[in-house]
């Protein structure tokens, strides 16, 4: 069993080979998982919203005496009853119901609880409002005019949690990240360059489309606690939100996370609590609202488009030698769905993050406008930059007229080199990971007309922080984890017991999870960032660790006569030579037989590598081979690869699933998914028109894995979850150009923008 | 306020004096696919329905004594798909009805309520179009039977009344010398609604003259259509010489499409002539009819 850092023993690589039981998948094959949406209280209440029909306005009225008359409606808000309460994960900026204007179709307006959903929708319908129309700033662009109209003017009034904001080069920037490397006068490096090549970049708004919408039940106890069982993923971050916006100590609210349906991102943000918790006071009773996917691909939390301006050039070597990128990143109408200090996307700067560039200046800003808030969507700003990033090192090789691999490999980082935005990593698999690409995907072999092969790489930071985790040893052999952390679907849970019972080296089906509301459990901070399997596999194997001490320490006790060298190993108490003594369910109920369970607990601590500081990273290379039809623009992928580094595979089938299902992912942003937007509201509001792939649209992948055993996790684990759809879009647009010469600088590169091309109109208008 | 009245009546005619006296009020679902979608997105919102699903004997599928089908309103478009004799008399109807969606849709949409859906970007309007697909109506006034091409009025709107039903589908026998195909174009997903469809049926003599043709075409405008201009340039004309280029002048200037997110307007009609001229070739180029 390893310590942090070290390269597992064969023992151990063994057990961690073994395909998982899932420690939730009883629960959900058999229905007896409950979802948020399955909770219910005696005498709740159902909440239904008004959201504004227009994209910006000032308020004029609103009256809800009709609203009121409708038979079983209980409580109607309007801003006026929340006046000057907002929220948000990181900035408090979005009202709970606006008061004084609206800044996107579906902002919302009023709240209604009723004692069925049909009471409070016909509530809703009776609600007069009078709004006057202001000119609504629609995209990036007109939001940072000098002159344009301004969202936000007074945000000195905003809560922002922990710290404080930094200033903003404009009112209607919500956020920014900036990278100045190499020489300050990049004009004149440009100057000098052999070779510039320059071009826009486009990606859509795209929804993280989880199965489960989100849901959320609000009573207040005799205690006057608030209770929450909330589809959030963070219950920690929601209840500090709560204690900031509302003045209350953290104590008052509880947040029970409950099983979470699909996440992709979209599950950290919560809208409808926040209305619910007040219609509870309002009403005394529970609350209970489950949001519509209309609303949830209306009102609640998309990728952020982004409207990218790059140029890079060349030396005489063909090797890189400067790279602007001004990332616009459309945030919507609020930057409270974003978490992070500055408010923009930490990947928004990652357009060449594995290759080496001397100079450089990246600039990601997200941007108010008066659009659906912008916030975290599966691998948040790699996407949109990785998509302009790769494309325009593409658009340089064939400009050289140089093998796209080629010039890729020439580039690419090696060990100790930093990569475009100063990145510095512990372990550089770049080369690794597109080499093998090329090589499974055959990558010189000529090729049919009409057909081509692409290829993209994303090197992703593996996240950190800090990981509390407690556990019981029963004296009937069970060991207890205790956490309020979620599990949304991604396989934390099983990450955390597999942990744990491989590192004591007792059998997995020993490990049972009780998840907990937060009073029950230290403070945490949820799933995402990467960084979930990486502290979760070291907190638990710590505790796996601390049981067999705990164990071995006390066997004298336990087994008379037992001699120095007896250990636990393979769920058995042996001897120095490995001869069994006793069965561990006999020790531990001999150990626990009057005592209380043994309790454990610890807190794994991995801090963030600072600017300039190596980091862990993964390595993706994605390579495509597409067949264009000369007729329609059609796009079908013909076979895909996905080159990888990602250490020691703690859960064998959960992690294959992140790695193609983040390919599938990166598929449909590649070649479909768009949200459409028209007047600032978005059209597509179902899933009949927002289409995803599902798997009858998948083509051949194979996934190459690079054998490194050296990630932060416990064993040498890394990371999965965002990985591997980011490079899929520009290997797409890289393949598509390769197979018909149409280049497609905005995503997703549909039939209809390869057809344009095909007949000489532009392809990217 | 409440939730809709649910309404189960047991035979074609209580369903008609239910539907009298429910007026506009009432709607009518048999499988419920499309109708669910529209209610859950707020586009219809009854105050009942009327579920024709416990209705005996409206699923039948059996050859009429000419030789054709006749397919009651409430067969699942699986049961069409799978149907041994659809899939010997009509073989493409079969084929084009399996395009629908995916298996778990097949299973629970009927035939007949994809037609009285009435949307044009469906499949089996398409194909039916193409093989002179009658349908049968039942009514408080009694019962008509009328060409599929006169039942669709615009988009989600037929020429059905408040209480009539579409209680079956009559499809003529298919000659053994036509050439019949369908087109699907799909760009996104294997289970979206088509960019474009076409279905043609070339009547062809055992010299290739080409006695009679039907094109029709889906997703391209309001209703399910027929391209009746490109029909007549086809007839009399060769199948070894068919008039392609002019049929997708016809086909491109009969279609009247809107942009979606499937596609611009104008993309959508130039594909539209794109998958006409594809089918027509691939039907030209098939083995000869049998003399």
């Amino acid at each position: 069993v390893s310590a942090p850092g070290a390269a597992p023993d064969a023992g151990t690589l063994e057990a961690l080979r073994r395909p998982e039981e899932r420690i939730d998948g009883a629960a959900k094959v058999t229905g007896a998982a409950h979802y948020a949406a399955d909770v219910a209280r005696p005498g709740m209440l159902h909440a239904r919203f008004l959201a504004s029909p227009l994209a910006h306005a000032e308020i004029r009225s609103i009256d809800v005496s009709r609203a009121l008359e409708v038979p079983g409606v209980q409580a109607v808000l309007t801003g006026e009853d929340v006046r000057g309460i907002r929220f948000g994960r990181r900035l408090q900026d979005r009202p709970v119901l606006c008061w004084d204007r609206v800044r996107f179709v579906g902002d919302r307006l009023a709240a209604v609880a009723a004692e069925t959903v049909e009471a409070a929708e016909a509530a809703i319908a009776l609600i007069d409002v009078e709004l006057d129309e202001l000119p609504p700033v629609l995209d990036v662009d007109a939001a940072l005019a000098p002159d344009a109209p301004i969202l936000h003017p007074d945000p000195s009034g905003y809560a922002y949690l922990d710290g404080e904001r930094k200033p903003v080069p404009h009112l209607n920037v919500q956020g920014r990240l900036l990278v100045e490397r190499g020489e300050p006068d990049l004009d004149a490096v440009f100057a000098r360059a052999a070779r510039v090549v320059e071009a826009t970049y486009r990606t859509p708004m795209q929804h993280s489309a989880y199965l489960e919408p989100h849901a959320t039940l609000v009573w207040i106890d005799e205690d006057d606690v608030a209770h929450f069982v909330s589809t959030n993923k963070t219950p920690f971050g929601l209840r500090k939100q709560l204690s900031v916006a509302t003045g209350l100590p953290a104590e008052r609210f509880e947040i029970d996370a409950g099983y979470i349906g699909g996440d992709f991102g979209g599950k950290g943000y919560s809208v409808d609590e926040w209305a619910c918790y007040f219609l509870a006071r309002a009403t005394g009773r529970p609350i209970r609202a489950v949001m519509r996917y209309a609303e949830e691909l209306g009102q609640v939390n998309v990728r952020h488009a982004a409207l990218m301006r790059l140029r890079t050039a060349v030396d005489s070597d063909g090797r890189l030698l400067a790279h602007e990128a001004r990332i616009l990143l459309d945030g919507g109408a609020y930057a409270g769905a974003k978490p992070l200090p500055h408010l923009s996307l930490a990947g928004g700067t990652a357009t060449l993050a594995g290759y080496r560039v001397p100079n450089v200046r990246i600039e990601a800003l997200t941007v108010y406008t008066n659009r659906v808030p912008g916030g975290h969507v599966r691998t948040p700003g790699e996407v949109q930059a990785l998509f302009a990033g790769e494309s325009q090192l593409d658009e340089l090789a064939l400009a050289l007229g140089e093998d796209p691999l080629a010039f890729r490999l020439r580039n690419a980082v090696r060990e100790g080199d930093a990569g475009a935005a100063g990145e510095q990593f512990h372990e550089a698999r770049a080369i690794e990971v597109l080499e093998a690409a090329g090589r499974a995907i055959d990558w010189q072999r000529p090729r049919p007309a009409g057909r081509g092969v692409g290829i993209a790489m994303s090197g992703r930071h593996v996240g950190a922080g800090k990981f509390p985790l407690r556990a019981r040893l029963h004296a009937d052999g069970r060991v207890e984890i205790v956490t309020a952390l979620p599990d949304q679907g991604a396989g934390t849970w099983q990450v955390l017991r597999r942990s744990l019972a491989v590192a004591a080296s007792i059998d997995e089906s020993r490990v049972v999870l009780n998840r907990v509301p937060t009073s029950g459990a230290p403070f945490d901070q949820g799933v995402g960032g990467s960084r979930t399997t990486h502290l979760g596999s070291q907190a638990a194997a710590d505790l796996g660790r601390q049981l067999r001490e705990w164990l071995e320490e006390r066997l004298p006790r336990a087994v008379p006569g037992v001699a120095e060298g007896a250990a636990l190993r393979d769920d058995a108490i042996v001897g120095a030579a490995g001869e069994p003594l006793a069965s561990f369910d006999d020790v531990v109920s001999r150990l626990l037989a009057v005592d209380e369970p043994a309790e454990l607990s610890t807190v794994y601590e991995h801090a963030p590598h600072g600017p300039g500081e190596p980091g862990d990273y993964d390595f993706c290379a994605c390579a495509v081979e597409v067949e264009v039809d000369p007729g329609t623009g059609a796009v079908r992928v013909t076979d895909a690869v996905l080159a990888v580094d990602v250490g020691t595979v703690v859960n064998p089938v959960a992690h294959r699933g992140q790695l193609e299902g983040g390919f599938v992912f990166g598929l449909g942003g590649a070649l479909l998914e768009e949200m459409h937007v028209e007047d600032g509201a978005v059209t597509t509001l179902s899933l009949a028109d927002l289409k995803i792939p599902s798997v009858a649209d998948v083509p051949r992948l194979r996934i190459v894995q690079i054998p490194t055993l050296e990630g932060p996790g416990a064993f040498g684990a890394k990371m999965a979850g965002e990985l591997t759809n980011a490079p899929v879009g520009p290997a797409v647009a890289n393949a598509v150009a390769a197979a018909s010469g149409v280049r497609v600088r905005e995503l997703p590169v549909t039939a209809e923008r390869v057809h344009r091309g095909l007949t000489g109109r532009s392809a990217d208008s | 306020v409440t939730a809709p009245a649910w309404h189960r009546p047991a035979s074609v005619d209580e369903a008609i004096a239910l539907l009298s006296e429910l007026g506009e009020d009432g709607s009518v679902v048999a499988g419920a696919t499309a109708h669910t979608l529209l209610r859950k997105q707020g586009l219809v919102s009854p105050s009942a329905i009327v579920d024709l699903g416990a209705i005996d004997g409206l699923d039948g599928i059996v050859l009429t004594p000419d030789g054709g089908l006749a397919i009651g309103a409430l067969a699942t478009l699986r049961a069409v798909e799978t149907s041994p004799i659809v899939r010997e008399r009509a073989p493409m109807l079969a084929h084009a009805v399996g395009r629908v969606a995916t298996v778990r849709i097949r299973n629970q949409a009927t035939l007949g309520g994809n037609l009285a859906h009435a949307d044009p970007a469906q499949d089996p309007p398409v194909i039916l179009l193409a093989l002179d697909a009658q349908v049968d109506v039942a009514g408080p006034d009694g019962r008509r039977r009328l060409p599929l091409e006169d039942f669709f009025v615009d988009v989600f709107e037929t020429v059905l009344g408040p209480a009539e039903l579409l209680t079956s589908i009559v499809v003529p026998p298919v000659p053994a010398t036509s050439l019949v195909g369908y087109e699907k174009f799909l760009p996104r997903t294997a289970d979206d609604y088509a960019t474009v469809s076409v279905a043609a049926r070339l009547d062809v003599e055992p010299d290739g003259a080409v006695r009679d043709a039907r094109v029709a075409l889906g997703s391209v405008a309001s209703v399910p259509m027929r391209a009746a201009e490109a029909e007549a340039l086809l007839r009399g004309s060769s199948r070894r010489d068919l008039p392609i280029d002019a049929v997708v002048e016809a086909v491109t200037a009969a279609v009247d499409p809107v942009d979606d997110v499937r596609g611009s307007a104008a993309y959508k009609r130039e594909m539209a002539g794109l998958w006409t001229a594809r089918l027509l070739r691939r039907l030209a180029a098939a083995p000869p009819v049998a003399a």
